[in-house]
């Protein structure tokens, strides 16, 4: 039965690419509860800002004449980043800092209040409608028979794929083997400790929050592109659904946080492909609770240890 | 004492409902209809269009001779599209005896209304509200001469069965009220028509991404698609389906067919196919009333206007084939007659709903413009 294993290969594929983005989103759910052992709910409006700055970059490249695509997806990469990042920044500076210290649920209040600050700012500023774009990126190759059902993969998922790769790369490598990375990884055992031995922890967390940032930055590009759609409600369920592939990964890992993203985009797209779309979600956040039930700290998460 | 301040409040009533009520065709014998709707209050246009629609209809059949000897006198009730400020018109009315109303516009004011005209024996007929609940209460002197949300299913089943004649059709509807109700009743009407529908099933309104689905409706090798909702979602669909090689027709409700499609979708929205109400005044048959119209500088265009003057005809037919000015009468005349009215012939069912309502079905272009396929 070729045709059923093309089938099964293309609804793989489709759950890849939309796992890969829900791990470059997860990454900054998890890297800010590792550290600081908050979860940040306003991290998917970052996502949602990640891609209003991509399409703006993207029209403001092409109105100065830019035509040359490889140009334009850089750049738009390259400013999104920086301007979400920024967002990342000012958002832990204004909303977290200050409140840093007390009662846990006094931050996740605030980033509740964030959240609703950022979407409605965006709706504001850029209207509730629909926000379209033209594909920038079309075809694709096929894999299979050319009569019958046949797997094909987008250029566009290829992009993914790659992009999320080669991201992931980096941020290993930056935070196993950096003096940066280092700190992280420092202050994700034992903030005060660290603190203690003379690291600034501040400047740490908000490095965290930038770098959570800019992956939400590449996360908006790249699914800004591939649907060619965007409004200001986009980031809510990015962000619950990153959330959750953190949480499954097991939250504070960030190999956790990108096996939890492939494994909800694979489960959701098979339920979609061999069950019924309308029981996706249904399937997938069971899968949630199923891992929570036998493993409550995620499938790569460390137990809990008190710290004494 | 006690009494003649009673008399004196009723008289107060009077002079009150005389100020808000404007009467504009002054006879001894008249027959009254009360033109319920929003002159005031964020909806007034809609208002406007059903005034206009029903004054010409009063305009032209008292000039044709009035009916059975009487004239028809319109008495506008000012409801802002308030349910309060409707139930307190619904009073009015029935404090002015007037046994006949068109309106009211808004599904929320119709219904609250509608519970006391049916009390008092009023006949009611709205040309606007299109909330299928309004009809769904056993009421036997509440009518409407406009379609419901829940017409349009059956008018894309039959086209499909009938026009576009498909082996596979694969049905998607949002999940919603109003999505999912149209869906089922085209999936039913396909099914009746010998269509093999392999695939029925919802999706999330909100949802980006559709991969997964599109690879099963081409694996299901369905030529055709139906979908039930809004056009963000749709237009979503239409695009993942063209760049992923899912070549088939796509059709949609009254929902998908604004402008946003073709901003959404792109070249992908060519040759969509859309249910929308018709557009009464594009009609050469009734081009001498747009003239009417015209004439006195009104717009025709809006789509309450011929429904409004279609509710004043039948109101004025069903009296001359009762031949008396009974409400039960008169209801029972419109039940078991049919109307030809410049929205076409008009017949009723039982519950006061048009047997059919034409929606007609367009063409939709990637411009954002479309073209009519049907009648």
């Amino acid at each position: 039965m070729p045709e059923s294993l093309f089938y099964f290969i293309q609804q793989l594929l489709n759950g890849l690419t939309v796992g890969s983005t829900y791990a470059l989103i997860a990454i900054g759910y998890t890297m800010v509860y590792g550290i600081i052992g908050m979860i940040n709910f306003a991290h998917g409006e970052v996502y949602m800002i990640g891609s209003y700055i991509a399409f703006t970059a993207i029209a403001a490249l092409a109105l100065f004449g830019i035509e040359f695509l490889p140009l334009l997806i850089i750049g738009a990469f390259i400013v999104s980043m920086i301007v979400t990042s920024a967002y990342g920044y000012s958002i832990e500076r204004v909303a977290y800092r200050p409140l840093r210290g007390g009662n846990r649920l006094i931050p996740l209040i605030s980033a509740i209040g964030m959240s609703i600050f950022l979407q409605n700012l965006v709706r504001l500023a850029q209207g509730s409608r629909d926000i379209a774009m033209p594909t920038l990126i079309t075809g694709g190759v096929s894999i299979g028979p050319e009569d019958a059902f046949n797997a094909n993969l987008s250029y566009m998922q290829m992009i993914i794929f790659a992009v999320t790769l080669i991201t992931m790369t980096l941020l290993t490598l930056f935070i196993t083997r950096s003096r940066m990375g280092r700190a992280c990884r420092a202050c994700a055992e034992d903030l005060k400790m660290t603190n203690l031995l003379g690291i600034n922890t501040n400047g740490i967390i908000a490095l965290t929050f930038v770098i959570g940032a800019a992956l939400a930055a590449v996360a908006g590009v790249l699914l800004g592109m591939y649907y060619g759609v965007i409004n200001p409600y986009i980031g809510f369920m990015a962000g619950l659904k990153a959330f959750t592939a953190a949480v499954l990964g097991g939250i504070g890992s960030i190999p956790g946080a990108v096996l939890g993203g492939l494994l909800l985009g694979v489960t959701e797209a098979m339920t979609a492909g061999y069950f019924s779309s309308e029981y996706k979600d249904v399937v997938a956040f069971s899968l949630l609770i199923l891992v929570l039930l036998f493993r409550p700290s995620g499938i790569l998460g460390r137990p809990e240890v008190e710290k004494v | 004492m006690k009494k003649a301040h009673k008399k004196a409040l009723s008289q107060f009533i009077a002079v009150a409902a005389m100020a808000g009520a404007s009467s504009f065709a002054l006879a001894a014998d008249n027959i009254k209809i009360a033109l319920a709707g929003p002159v005031t209050g964020p909806v007034a246009q809609y208002g406007d269009m059903q005034f206009t629609g029903a004054k010409m209809a009063i305009e032209q059949i008292n000039a044709a001779g009035g009916v059975n000897g009487a004239q028809l006198e319109g008495v506008v009730f000012d409801d802002a599209c308030d349910p309060k400020q409707a139930v307190a018109v619904a009073n009015r009315i029935v404090n002015e005896e007037i046994q006949f109303v068109v309106g009211h516009l808004c599904s929320s004011s119709t219904q609250p209304a509608s519970d006391i005209y049916e009390d008092e024996g009023i006949l009611m007929v709205t040309a606007a509200s299109t909330s299928p609940e309004i009809t769904s209460r056993g009421y036997e002197l509440v009518f409407r001469t406009i379609g419901l949300d829940s017409l349009q299913g059956p008018t894309a089943g039959k086209y499909i069965v009938e026009q576009v004649k498909p082996e596979k059709v694969a049905v998607i509807h949002d999940k919603q009220q109003y999505g999912e109700g149209i869906a089922t009743a085209v999936r039913d009407v396909l099914i009746e028509g010998g269509i093999d529908v392999p695939v029925f099933e919802g999706i999330t309104a909100g949802d980006k991404d559709f991969s997964a689905l599109i690879s099963k409706l081409r694996q299901s090798e369905v030529d055709f698609v139906y979908y039930g909702g809004y056009h963000p979602e749709l237009g979503l669909i239409l695009r993942q389906a063209a760049e992923r090689g899912l070549d088939v027709g796509f059709m949609g409700p009254e929902g998908v067919g604004n402008s946003d499609i073709s901003a959404i979708a792109g070249e992908a929205s060519e040759g969509l196919l859309v249910t929308l109400p018709k557009a009464f005044d594009e009609d050469p048959k009734n081009a001498k009333l747009v003239e009417a119209f015209k004439a006195k500088n009104e717009d025709p265009s809006g789509p309450f206007v011929f429904p409004a003057y279609a509710a004043v005809q039948i109101i004025a037919d069903g009296i001359k084939l009762a031949g008396s000015t009974d409400t039960e009468e008169v209801a029972e005349a419109l039940r078991s007659n049919s109307f030809d009215t410049p929205t076409g012939v008009l017949s009723f069912d039982e519950k006061g709903d048009l047997k059919d309502f034409n929606f007609v079905v367009y063409e939709w272009h990637a411009d954002a413009t479309k073209t009519a396929l049907t009648e």
